[in-house]
């Protein structure tokens, strides 16, 4: 398998600040992402502490970037990165579809903000999962719910609903529910999921459910989970002044390193991550 | 290296005398399953001696998995006179699986 010297994940700010500090020094690289570079930067109304750009709209900052990259020939991979292995030498990187494999990983990918549910670190791997697909023979004949806050959640309620012997689905977004007849639609908030050892139960506000497992399922996983051994302190991952992290060859730049959540500040780490991760590739 | 074992032998297997037993739960569909074998058996290599090394197909053996709770693979379990005294769940890089093993060396 072909091998990159540096691996992107996230197309924000601080992921193309390290893409085009990397590809200045002639490293192979590959940025995780979106098309759209980030839903954050095209939001924004207007932004005024951005040097040099007094007063742009965020949509008008991301065709800059989107200009920036294009012209130094970087591109997105526009795919979800689900796990990240450290297996020692490298990280092997996987999707939904390809793996890939890469030497150094900086991770990029913002914050997520919605919070967990209560309950659900308690029960993590015990009942608890972020992957249902993943853990779904584990599940056969058994009951499980899957709280989605997307649409892909629902495929794998639907395909969850062949070995389960009963399949809950909690939507977390209001939309047209694509579920197979076997899926039980629950149209209810999510307050608690209870047990002794492992998951029984998940407390909603109308109702509860006998369950064995709950599956939450976000747009991207808590950093602890997309990286498995990754230290998290509040949230947040911990880095170093170099922007290393407790996993030797993985940096972590923007908003997913801390406050504040600022482009400058997403910029510059990600440009320290970069140079940092090619500096230890020339001395290897 | 690594044993793999069933749920005939299992109690057998993991009253090792004095040195930690550790078993990995894993099935042949499990992706990350299949990343921690290679990383358990270079552990295996380096604290040889120390530790012995086991593996549960939970597919075949659904008896052990049952009775030890395995909601998730892959589950790394440490145990002391046949007793459990760690639970690892999940992928964990070798330097992290090595940390808890040694707590109990
Ligand atoms: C409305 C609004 C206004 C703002 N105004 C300002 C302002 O005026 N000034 C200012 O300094 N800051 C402002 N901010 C904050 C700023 O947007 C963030 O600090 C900045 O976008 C952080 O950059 P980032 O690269 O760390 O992450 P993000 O911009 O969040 O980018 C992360 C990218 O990674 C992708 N990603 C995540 N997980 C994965 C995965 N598993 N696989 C592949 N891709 C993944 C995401 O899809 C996303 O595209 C504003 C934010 C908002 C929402």
């Amino acid at each position: 398998m072909e091998r990159y010297d540096i691996a992107i994940i996230g197309s924000g700010p601080a992921g193309l600040a390290s893409a085009i500090n990397a590809k200045t020094r002639n490293r192979k690289v590959i940025v995780f992402g979106s098309s759209d570079l980030s839903k954050k930067l095209t939001l924004a109304p207007k932004i005024d502490n951005y040097l040099g750009f007094y007063g742009i709209k965020g949509a008008e900052l991301r065709d800059k970037f989107k200009e920036h990259i294009d012209n130094m020939g970087i591109q997105i991979e526009n795919v979800k990165v689900n796990n990240i292995y450290a297996m020692g030498e490298y990280f092997s990187i996987m999707t939904s579809g390809d793996t890939y494999e890469a030497t150094k990983v900086i991770l990029a990918m913002g914050m997520e903000h919605t919070k967990p549910l209560n309950g659900e670190d308690k029960f993590l791997g015990r009942g608890v999962g972020y992957c249902a697909t993943c853990d779904a023979p584990l599940y056969k004949n058994k009951v499980v719910t899957i709280v989605g806050y997307n649409k892909e959640a629902e495929s794998e309620a639907n395909y969850l609903s062949e070995l389960a012997s009963k399949v809950y689905y909690v939507p977390m977004y209001r939309d047209d529910y694509e579920l197979t007849q076997e899926v039980e639609l629950v149209k209810d908030t999510p307050v608690e999921i209870v047990g002794q050892n492992k998951v029984e139960k998940l407390k909603l506000k109308l109702r509860e459910l006998e369950t064995d497992g709950v599956f939450v399922l976000k747009d991207s996983a808590p950093p602890e989970q997309l990286v498995p051994g990754l230290e998290v302190e509040d949230g947040h991952i911990k880095v170093n002044r170099k922007m290393e992290t407790n996993i030797e060859g993985c940096y972590a730049a923007g908003d997913c390193t801390g406050r504040p959540y600022q482009y400058m500040k997403s910029v510059g780490e990600g440009q320290v991550a970069a140079l940092n991760a090619v500096e230890k590739l020339y001395t290897k | 290296m690594v044993k793999e074992i069933n749920d005939s032998i299992f109690d057998e297997e993991i009253k090792a005398s004095g040195e930690p037993v550790i078993v990995d739960f894993w099935a042949p569909w499990c992706g990350p399953c299949k990343m921690l074998g290679p990383v358990i058996e270079e552990v295996s290599e380096e604290l040889q001696g120390k530790a012995k090394f086991t593996k549960v197909n939970v597919d075949d053996n659904p008896g052990v998995a049952s009775k030890f709770g395995i909601a998730s693979i892959p589950t790394v379990m440490i145990f002391k006179d046949g007793n459990p005294v760690d639970t690892l769940v999940g992928f964990r890089p070798k330097q992290s699986i090595t940390a808890a093993i040694e707590k109990h060396i």
